[in-house]
Order: structure tokens, then sequence, then C-alpha cells
């Protein structure tokens, strides 16, 4: 053990190059320059296009909130991670909490009932790693967003408090990056940094206090802090907060902060700047670059790592990847490959495993669709389609990124009709979270266009199969696992679900094996999904897949926390207990089920890492045929929207095989019932293209 | 995006009301007319003349000699009658309500309606308006009006119908024409109805639901009151009736001769006055602002007036430099206190704060420093204004912090008249902001702008309201507005200094074709003074400046060449330029404005 430290304290300082000096203005392509590299098989000379956390730079970083938040007398539990999600470090001070409650209502409402809402029980070192990793994941070198960001852009509202007005554009983002994704990675045990993208143990995260790590203008990874017990969202944000964690965690990156030219309150959603943080390094209350060294104050008795059951094995500080090269998990992708219709290279990226071999390449559809095996999507079309849509995302200027007019930077999902994974691909330096989200959009798009599927294949079948969320109660204390127990109301089924919608749409067919095919694609299926339809106004009722007031909030919103709640809870009993960890698929999970609980039941690949609930997705047909869906994420969601629903029409047009939705049957084409409004299809951006003033790109199509 | 409106009948009222001072005509002594007895005559007063002078000469007086009398025919005065105001009736001209021209009309304050001098005046004000319309509107974003809309600029076309009635009573105390008043109580109420249909839904309510037609009509009715003051003559200060008036209550004010900064009725004191024979005329106000009805645009004095202040001084000066041309000297401070404030208008759209960057509502304190003209040199008629904005602002990106103001706005427009023909050109600058993420507020935003210039509401740009798709719930001009403020609404948004300003050269002509009817016609070419602010909030770039060529055309037809009946038919089509194509596309169909409005007035 000692040598283990005496090794790495050795190492940083070797790199100790890397740390500090990065709150300039520089935004280097983290990416760049990576193409063609090997991972780097030693210690990096500069720090250039190089970056990676060191050890070293993980302890400057925990003593610096170590540092702060002793200085407001307040313990606090602190996570860093590199950019694709290894967790480099946990660390508690003196006084930490050991669980945190979840809850939308600290601040402002009445509690909610329901999902998570009132769990008391959360290891606070869960929060601190989910919030370290959504600073991470939705960073890149061109936009700096933090979980305060994540925190305006996911409530019912955007912005929040502005009632009335539809939801925030990532809606539903909280709910990817899930523990029982089978496309996230796990923590392998060991010493060294594996892989990525890595899961989140609950999810994304909204509570401020999780801010990105930039290194000479490139994002290396991401700081969460929790010591206020709460993990909650914010929905005010007409006012300036003073949150603990976000101060402890903003004395955390002096020396990494991000580029102030493109921190979120430099970017423009829709004209509202995104928020990043409301503290300020004057607003502390110590002076991080005088804090005492991690190694003092593990000495002094002040505080220690903490070992994290799947996630981190409590041994000092790690190294972590460095982005875009093969040790990190996603690195070039063959640019003989990834071409576009001239044959011109897409400078295009692929996710590799730990032998650096694409984890997805593109191939043929494993199922029959329409009975047909023959129907299924070839290798071929795939890799067309997918080269198609990063075509396109190359081609369009991003919502989220400075400087305005540059690239959207996305990744690309392709599925075949049983949510099997057919091809993942991205664009250079798209935000990390945005592999696990396409990949759930693409999912859900496909899923909920296949009424009419097969008896068993259609989403109602499959719904009913799934053992329903068994809610838990707020633990009576002591915490521990022997106290759990589950709540009686609300007790939502998925036969419910099923039923709901089929009511909305006053169709008793619809989901059904009976039921005709209706096009899905994840902006129609997000619509049904708020608490409020028509998406926006107070006075609507609740989406069939949504929940109504008093049940609803930012961590109970319906059918996609609950297909995958039980799977969640499974997770944290491992962590807590003695039970093995949640398998890598979402569904079907019987949860804290009196018999057989934490088994598994008719589980499927088709939302095998749950469902998205904003756009950016559309089903893929062979003329009326649905064989498979493509997902989108990483920008604004106009620009997700238009890259998967062009990219596919453009594959369309060189294929002749693959198209959109005939237009008849796409869902923005149902007449609902008692309602004056429709559902939509896609929205593409108004002029999109970067140097052309083309517009109403997607009408017609 | 909002639709609303701000009828001209707000320009009417102004033009009719604002006449703080007027010049009048000197009244010739008559002559040729004599008296029986003089001693029977009242005394007629003449500033600077002794009364004295003034009396009729005694008929068949003294002659001289030599001299042939002058001839005069004795007649008879008639019957006493018990004022001057009745004189008629003993010629068989009678009262006769309906007819406010050819009759002694107690209802026109031809004949005191109360004793010998409160008269009683009312102004009744039929105004129509018939808009059709098309610029660019987004689709909504949860829902669309029909299916297969997949892109987010949706159909443009809206039409906006209008009936107001307006009914301007006053009621006054004095020896008219010749002297000011002593008193005078005016009490404006506005009655509308309007109607907007739209092709899009979302547009008209923020519950794309509500309303009629699937959400894509608004029917709405509103009484607004747009005067309601209490005007005190304080005192004459010489024989010319220079004078000193306080006005209290809800009363018409421009800042400028072309309501630029500040053309509104809003509440607030007032006291003006004129000196050394009305060549200098003054103001110093003090106003808080009154609420709007969105859909109106009229004031709604049903709920709390805004934290919102405005103080005005300035001083006219006749014939300064030159004769025939009036200048003004003017300072006005704002000082807006609605930090922190939430405001959804009726149609459930954010107004306080604009839905914009940080979408914090602000603090600030601007002062406008002014210098205006208007008048003419020999033959060239020139009007001109120039604002110096300079304050600061609660910044809403730091707590506790401001930001500076410092914005400028200039506008000309020169003519000259060759018999019926009035060639003009004109020019307009307002200053833009070069960076929205630095502490300084560099675009002129005014208070409440009216502008009547280049065209006015017969222009496009000026006209209408076009929403800045996909940055922010705001337009890019308010509606009858020039600066592209980025507001919400000019009606109940705050002021914005962080805006990309406009310029705007132009050439026009009005044309009496008869003396009944008025051809105008206008091009005014637009662009953006800077552009980063709309390429931030598009987070687009690089946005061109060139905005497009406002070509507009109107006819004004006045059948009895008075105000009584005006029919006004005008249609402006926008030529857009890369600036709007990189905005809106340049698949979009021609913008376009149509403006049908007739008036009747008694």
């Amino acid at each position: 053990m000692k040598r283990a430290v005496l090794s790495i304290v050795a190492l940083s300082l070797g790199l100790s190059a890397c740390g500090g000096g990065s709150s300039g203005g520089d935004s280097v392509a983290a990416e760049q320059g990576a193409v063609g590299n090997p991972a780097p098989t030693g210690t990096p000379t500069t720090c250039g296009v190089n970056c990676f956390l060191s050890p070293a730079d993980v302890e400057t970083i925990l003593a610096q909130a170590v540092t702060e938040a002793e200085a407001r007398n307040i313990g606090a539990t602190i996570a860093v991670v590199d950019r694709v999600g290894n967790v480099l470090g946990v660390f508690q001070s003196t006084g930490a909490d050991s669980f945190v409650t979840v809850t939308s209502t600290a601040e402002l409402g009445s509690p909610v009932v329901g999902g998570l809402e009132s769990l008391n029980f959360i290891p606070a070192p869960l929060a601190a790693i989910s919030k370290a990793i959504t600073g991470a994941y939705l960073s890149t070198a061109e936009n700096a967003f933090t979980t305060r960001t994540a925190s305006q852009i996911v409530q019912e509202n955007f912005n929040p408090g502005e009632r009335n007005v539809p939801s925030g554009p990532l809606f539903g983002v909280q709910f990817s990056q899930l523990a029982c994704s089978d496309f996230s990675q796990r923590f392998q045990g060991g010493a060294n940094s594996t892989v990525g993208p890595h899961r989140s143990p609950l999810g994304l995260s909204a509570d401020s206090g999780g801010l990105p790590l930039y290194i000479n203008g490139v994002n290396v990874g991401g700081v969460g802090v929790i010591a206020d017990g709460i993990y909650g969202l914010d929905k005010v944000v007409t006012d300036f907060d003073q949150s603990v964690d976000e101060l402890i965690a903003t004395a955390a990156t002096v020396g990494y902060a991000a580029p102030t030219n493109i921190r979120a309150d430099r970017i423009t959603i829709v004209g509202k700047t995104a928020r990043f943080s409301d503290a300020r390094v004057s607003d502390l209350e110590s002076n991080p670059s005088s804090a005492d060294t991690l190694a003092t104050i593990q000495t002094a008795g002040r505080g220690s790592y903490v070992p994290v059951t799947a996630y981190y094995d409590g041994a000092g500080a790690r190294t972590g990847t460095t982005f875009g090269q093969a040790n990190s998990g996603i690195r070039p992708a063959d640019s003989a490959v990834f071409v576009d219709s001239a044959g011109q290279s897409l400078d295009a990226f692929v996710f590799v495993d730990q032998t650096n071999q694409n984890r997805y390449p593109a191939r043929a559809g494993l199922d029959t669709p329409g009975g047909v095996a023959a129907n299924a999507l070839t290798a071929e079309e795939v890799q067309t389609i997918l080269n198609e849509a990063i075509g396109v995302a190359n081609q369009s200027r991003a919502q989220i990124r400075v400087p305005a007019g540059t690239q959207a930077r996305v990744t690309v999902s392709i599925v075949d009709s049983n949510g099997n994974i057919l091809a993942m691909g991205r664009t250079r330096d798209g935000p990390v979270f945005g592999a696990d989200v396409s990949l759930q959009k693409a999912r859900t798009a496909t899923f909920f266009s296949g009424t009419g599927r097969p008896v068993g294949e259609a989403p109602a079948d499959i719904l009913r199969g799934f053992p329903d969320p068994l809610y838990l109660a707020p633990m009576t204390l002591p915490i521990d696992l022997a106290n759990l127990a589950t709540l009686t109301d609300p007790a939502p089924t998925f036969g419910r679900y099923v039923l709901d919608t089929q009511l909305f749409f006053g169709n008793g067919d619809a989901l059904e094996s009976t039921g005709s095919s209706v096009a899905f694609a994840d902006r129609s299926g997000g619509n049904i999904s708020r608490p409020n339809y028509p998406d926006g106004p107070e006075s609507g009722r609740p989406g069939p897949l949504s929940k109504p007031p008093g049940e609803w909030s930012v961590f109970s919103v319906g059918l996609q926390l609950d297909l995958f709640y039980n799977s969640l809870v499974h997770h944290i009993a491992h962590i807590l207990g003695n039970v093995p960890d949640v398998p890598q698929n979402c569904t079907g999970n019987t949860g804290f089920a009196v018999t057989n609980p934490f088994t598994i039941q008719n589980s499927v690949t088709n939302l095998a890492n749950g469902i998205q609930i904003f756009p950016g997705s559309v089903p893929i047909y062979r003329g009326g045929t649905l064989i498979g869906g493509i997902g989108v994420s990483g920008d604004g969601v106009d620009q997700d929207d238009m890259i998967s629903f062009l990219g596919l029409h453009r594959a369309g047009l060189r294929l002749g095989t693959v198209n959109n939705a005939p237009p008849e049957i796409r869902a923005d084409t149902l007449a609902i019932p008692g309602e004056e409004s429709r559902l939509r299809y896609v929205n593409c951006p108004q002029v999109p293209f970067i140097g052309s003033n083309e517009t109403e790109v997607c009408n017609g199509i | 995006m909002v639709f609303s409106r701000t009828a001209p009948l707000l320009a009417i009222l102004c033009l009719t009301s604002f006449s703080a001072v007027q010049a009048d005509e000197g009244i010739r002594p008559a002559s040729g007319y004599c008296v029986e007895d003089p001693k029977n005559t009242e005394q007629r007063r003449r500033p600077g003349y002794p009364v004295d002078e003034y009396q009729l000469p005694e008929c068949e007086a003294e002659f001289d000699d030599g001299r042939i009398p002058t001839w005069t025919s004795p007649f008879d005065l008639g019957p006493m009658v018990p004022d001057r105001w009745r004189i008629v009736n003993t010629i068989g001209i009678n009262q006769n309500l309906w007819d406010p021209y050819n009759t002694q009309n107690v209802l026109k304050g031809d004949v005191p309606a109360w004793g010998k001098d409160w008269f009683y005046s009312i102004i009744a004000i039929s105004d129509t308006i018939i808009e059709p319309r098309r610029f660019p509107i987004p689709v909504g974003i949860a829902t669309t009006s029909r299916s297969g809309a997949l892109d987010t600029i949706g159909g443009g076309e809206t039409t906006i119908l209008v009936q107001n009635l307006i009914l301007e009573n006053v009621v006054y105390k004095g020896n008219t024409t010749f002297k000011p008043p002593d008193w005078e109580v005016r009490f404006t109420p506005v009655f509308q109805i309007n109607q907007v249909h739209a092709d899009e839904k979302g547009i008209l309510k923020v519950d794309p639901d509500k309303g009629g037609s699937s959400g894509r009509k608004r029917r709405d009715t509103f009484m607004g009151v747009q005067a309601l003051f209490v005007d005190k003559h304080l005192r004459n200060v010489g024989d010319r009736y220079d004078f000193d008036s306080v006005r209290v209550g809800i009363q018409p004010f421009s800042s400028d001769f072309r309501g630029f900064l500040f053309q509104d009725a809003q509440f607030g004191v007032r006291l003006f006055g004129n000196r050394d024979n009305n060549i200098f005329q003054y103001n110093l106000a003090w106003f808080q602002r009154v609420e709007k009805d969105i859909n109106s645009g009229l004031n709604d004095v049903t709920v709390d007036l805004r934290d919102d202040h405005v103080f005005a001084a300035n001083v006219y000066w006749q014939d300064f430099p030159r004769i025939g041309f009036f200048s003004q000297g003017t300072v006005i401070h704002n000082s807006n206190r609605e930090k922190g404030q939430f405001l959804f208008d009726k149609n459930g759209f954010i107004q306080r704060p604009a839905s914009l960057f940080e979408e914090q509502s602000r603090n600030y304190e601007v002062t406008y420093f002014g210098y205006s003209g208007d008048g003419h040199f020999d033959r060239v008629n020139l009007t001109t204004s120039f604002y110096y904005a300079y304050g600061h602002q609660s910044s809403s990106r730091i707590s506790g912090t401001e930001e500076d103001i410092s914005a400028f706005f200039f506008a000309a427009e020169a003519s000259m008249d060759f018999d019926w023909f009035r060639p003009r050109i004109s020019a307009l600058w307002s200053s833009g902001d070069d960076d929205p993420f630095d502490d300084e507020a560099n675009g002129f935003d005014a208070i409440f702008e009216n502008p009547q210039f280049a065209g006015a509401d017969t222009s496009f740009v000026i006209r209408q309201n076009v929403p800045l798709i996909g940055g922010g719930g705001v337009a890019l001009m308010g509606r009858n507005g020039i600066i592209p403020s980025l507001r919400p609404s000019k009606e109940q948004g705050q002021s914005n200094f962080i805006n990309p300003g406009i310029q705007m050269i132009g050439v026009g002509a009005d044309a009496d074709l008869l003396p009944e009817l008025r051809l105008s016609l206008n091009w005014n070419y637009f662009r953006f003074d800077k552009t980063e602010v709309l390429e931030a909030l598009r987070q687009q770039g690089p946005i061109a400046k060139e905005f497009g060529h406002d070509v507009s055309l109107s006819l004004i037809y006045r059948p009895f060449m008075s105000q009584n009946i005006v029919v006004r038919l005008s249609a402006a089509g926008l030529l857009a330029e890369d600036g709007f194509d990189d905005l809106y596309g340049n698949e979009a169909d021609t913008p376009y404005s149509v403006l049908a409005n007739i008036t009747l007035m008694y």
C-alpha cells in the first residue's frame, strides 16, 4: 500500500506540467492532434493536446475543495473524474454526510411523492460522482457546462420559472448514463483508468456543484461536491445562489477552471444564456492557491479517500485518460470507412474497448422486420446512414458551442427494430453524454414506432411484461438495507401507462400488435412525456407517459424513470450491501420485491439503456416497414433532430432502399381526441447550415 | 412573440392634444364699423395696446368739413343676448347636437355648458384598422397547426382587425380663443375590439390551444384611459398671456417633435408654460408610467403603476437659430426599478424580465441629453433629433454589479416643397452594442418611441414587430418602433440597451395629387449598426449587417379636406438583404405590411 502511494507521488511529479494555468482563454480542440496518435505510453512532455489529469492534479483539486469546506465549517464529499467518467478520487472531509436526500423541493414547492423524491439513503459519494460526471460529460473544448446548466435545461419550463412555456431542451437527460446501461462502461478494479464512457450512479445531476475541469483549454474531467446533504436542483434562475456545493467546487477548480470564453454564460439557447455557476472565486472563504496539500490534510486526519463500491477503490488519486486517444475509449475512426459521398474523410471518431477495437462497427440488423429477414438493415446501409448523419453534423452550425458558427458535434447511434446496436460513431469533440443518450433516443423512437409489430414485440406487450416499479419510501434511520420499505402510493404500473396512452389517443390499438404503425420520433414521444399536454401551459393535463401534479418532478418523470427504477434501486442496494451489481440491461428488474427481489424477468434489448424523452431521433423505414432507428445527441435538440432526419434522408437518396417514415404515418398526423394540439415529428433549426442561408431544410421530406 | 398593436390613435391623440403652447395668429383690428353708443359696448382688449384705442368709433360723430365722411350705416345691435356665444341664435342659427359645424353646439364647446365660461367638448373618433401582413413567425415548439411542419419557421401570414372608439371629453373654464383656459379637465377613454389571426399556433397566446381556430385566432376587448387629467392655469406672466400651467394626471407628452424618445400618454405632473411672447416654451415633468394592455396598447388603469419614473425638462426656443425654426434642448431621466419583477402579459408571455440572455429584470438609471429642431431654413424644411444616453443598469450576470450605459441616437429629415410636391431625405442612426458580454451597454433604446418618421406606420420595419425567431421571446423592432431594441414588447418590456442598433437612410416624397388626396412614397434602407448581439442570441455567426430595403406607398384621402373623415391605405414590402436572410433564411416570402385605416371624427 505504501509503495503504491509513493509511486503515485513520483508519477505526479512527472506530470506536474499538466496542472494549472488553464483559466485563460484557450479553447484547443480536445481531439485535435489526436488523429493517428497511439495511446500515450509514457509521460507527456507538454500538456497541449495530450492533457489528462495526473494524480497530483487530482490531489490539488481535492485539497482546494477540502480547504474551502473547512473554511465554511462544513464536511464535504468530493469526487474527481476524467472526461470519460473514470473516478480518479473520492474524498470526504471531516464531518461529511454519509448520505444525501433527493428532493426537488428543498427551496421551493410542496413535497412530491414517488420516484426518487425524498429518498434519504443515497450514499453521498454517488451524488458527488454523478455531479462530477455531469460537469465532465456536458462539456467540451467549445462549451463548458455544469450541473447548474443541467438544472436549467431539464425542468418543465425553459427557463425554469417562465411559466407556461415549453420544457427545457434536455428534458429527461438526467436519466442517462444509467448504472444499468448496456453501453456505459464499468469500473474494472485495478490501478488504472479504463476505457469509457463510464456509467454514472445517479444519472446526470442537476444539483449545483458539479463543474468541468480544464487544462490548457482542454476538458479533462469534472469535479463534483456535495456538502449540503440535498441532491436537488435550482428552480429559480432569476437570482444568484450561494450554493455551498458550488462554492466548494469552485475552489476545487482554481487552476483547472473552464476558460471564461467557452462557459455556459457565453452560450445562448433560443436567446437565453445558459448558466455556468453562481459562485465566483471572489466569493470563496479560503485561498485555494495556498491550500494545504492533500497529504497534510490526510495526515492531520481532516479527511480521507473513501472507496465506493463499483466506482472507486479508495486507494488514492488515479491518472485520468487522455480524451480522444484509445485509452479513453474514444478514438479516431477509420478514415477510409467514415467518408462522405465523395470519399472524403468525415473526421469521425468511434468507441473502442480496452483492446482498441471498435465496439460498434456497422453490422446488419439482427431482426426480421415485417417477418422478412431480408428487410433487416444491411451493414452497408448502416454505415451509409451513419456517415450521412455525421456529414450533416459537420455541415451544421452548433447551438451550444462557441464561437458562434462552429460545427455541431454529436454522437450517432443506429439500432435495429429490436434495439440491437448496429453502429455508433461520433464527430470530433462531441460531448460525452451524447453517446449513451443517442442510443437511448434511437431505441426510444424505434420502440414507440412499433405498434403493429407481432405479438410479443409490440410496445404494449413488452411494457406489460416488465415487473412494475416498486417505489421506495424514505428510510427510517439508521440507514440500513434492513430498513428498506416500499411506498404503497403512488404505485405506477406499466399496464397503466399503456392504457393511458391508448386513452389519450382514443385508440385501443395504440402500441398493440393489433394497431397500425405510427412513426414516433423522439420529439413526438417527448410530447406525451411532459407533465402538461401540450408542453408548457400549466392548464394542460399530464401527458400519458408523465405524472400528475404532486407526483411529477425532475426526480419522478413517469415512464422514463419507472422503466429503470427497480434497476437503480438494485444498484444502490449493491453499493449499500452485498447484492450483486445490476446487470447491463435496465429493463425487467423486479426491484425490491418481496419475492425474488432484484431478479430479471422479461428483460429486452429494445430499451436496454432506458428511454430518452427529448428530441433527436427518428425511426428508419424500408418503404412502410419499420427496420430500426437513428439517434443523435450532443448539440441543440433541433440540430439533433435535423441530423437524424436529414442524415437518414440523404442516406436514402444514396441507397434508394431506406427512408424516413412515410409522412402519412408520422405521429404529427394523429388527431388527438379533445385536444387542439398535435404532436411534432421533428423540428429542424432555422438557417441551420454553416455559410448558407438555406432554410426549411426538412419541410416536404 | 407578441402581437400587439399601438393604434395610430395614439399619434392622433398626441397630435390633437399636444398643444402645450401654440402660437396664435395675430388678430387684426376690425375697421369700418361703428357703434351708436360707445358706452354700451364691452371693452376689447389686445396685449400691448391701451383699451381705449380699440373702441369702435361712434356713428355719425363729428365730421371733418372738407372730407367725405366714411360711409357708415347705422345698424341695430338687436336685443341684448346673455353672452357673445348666443349671438348667432338671434339670426336663426340654433343648436343641433348632431351637427358639429354649422350650429352653436354645446357638445363642441361653442357655447358654455354651465355658467358663463364653463365649456364642454367631446371629440368622438372611430378608428378602424385592417392590417394584413406577412413576415416570418415560428412554428410552435411543442405543437403545430398542421402536420408536416418540420422546420422552425412557419407560415407568416397574420391579419389584424381593430376597431377603436375614442371619446375625448374636455371640460374647461375660460374665456376661450385668445386666452388659455383657467381650468381644464380631460377624460379620454378608448374602447377597442381587436382580433388577430395567424397561420401558426402558440403565437397569439402562450397556450397554443387558447383562442379560436385552434389557437390561431385571438379576439380581445379593452377599455384604456388615454387621458385623465386636470389642468390648472396658474398665472399669466405678461400681457400676451404668457403663462404657467400645471397638469396632473394621465396626459400626452412628447419628448421631441417626432416622438423618438418618449411619446405617450402617461400619468404624471407637468408644469409648463411660455415666456417672451411665446418665444420660449418649457416643460418640467414627472411621470410614473402606467402599465399597458398588451393587445390594445392602451393604458391599463386597473393595475398598479410601473416602478418606472420619467423626469423631463425641456425648453423650446422659437425662431432660433433662424426665423421659422424651433430648437429644443431636453434632459430626460428614466429611473426603472423593476429588478426582480416577473410580469406575464394577458396572453401568458413573459414581459419582464425579457426572455433573452440571462432573463433577469434589471434596474436602470439612464439620462438622455437631447437636442431637437424642427422648422425650415429658407425653403428647406428640416427636422432633427440627437440624443445621448448615459447611465447604468444592474448586471444580469454578476450579482451586485452594474453595467455602464452609453449610447446615442441621431435622426434628421430634410424636405422642400415644390408646389404640390414635397421630396424628402432622411437618415437615422441608433447605436448598437458590440459585445453583449462586456460590462458596457452601448445600444440606444427609447423610453417609449412612436416615431413619426420615414413613413412611420406605413413603413414595414417601423410598423411590424418581426420576432427574433430562435433568439429569445422578443421582437427585432417594436410595433411602431424603429429601434431594434429586442424587447418582448414596446408596451410592457423594459428598455434594452444591449441591442444591435440600426442605421437608416431614406428618400421619399409627398404629393398632393388633389386637395383631398395625398400620395406618399418612401424608400428606406436599413442596416444594423452592430450584429454581435444578434450573433450571440442566435448562436450564429456571422450575421450580416444589411437588413433590407423598405419600400412603401400610402394614400391619404380626406374627402372634406379636414380630419373628420380620413381614409388611409398603405402598403409596404421589405426587400431583404443578407442580414435578414441570415436570420430568417433566403426562402422567406417577401415580407409585407398593408394598412387600411378609416378615421371618422365627430
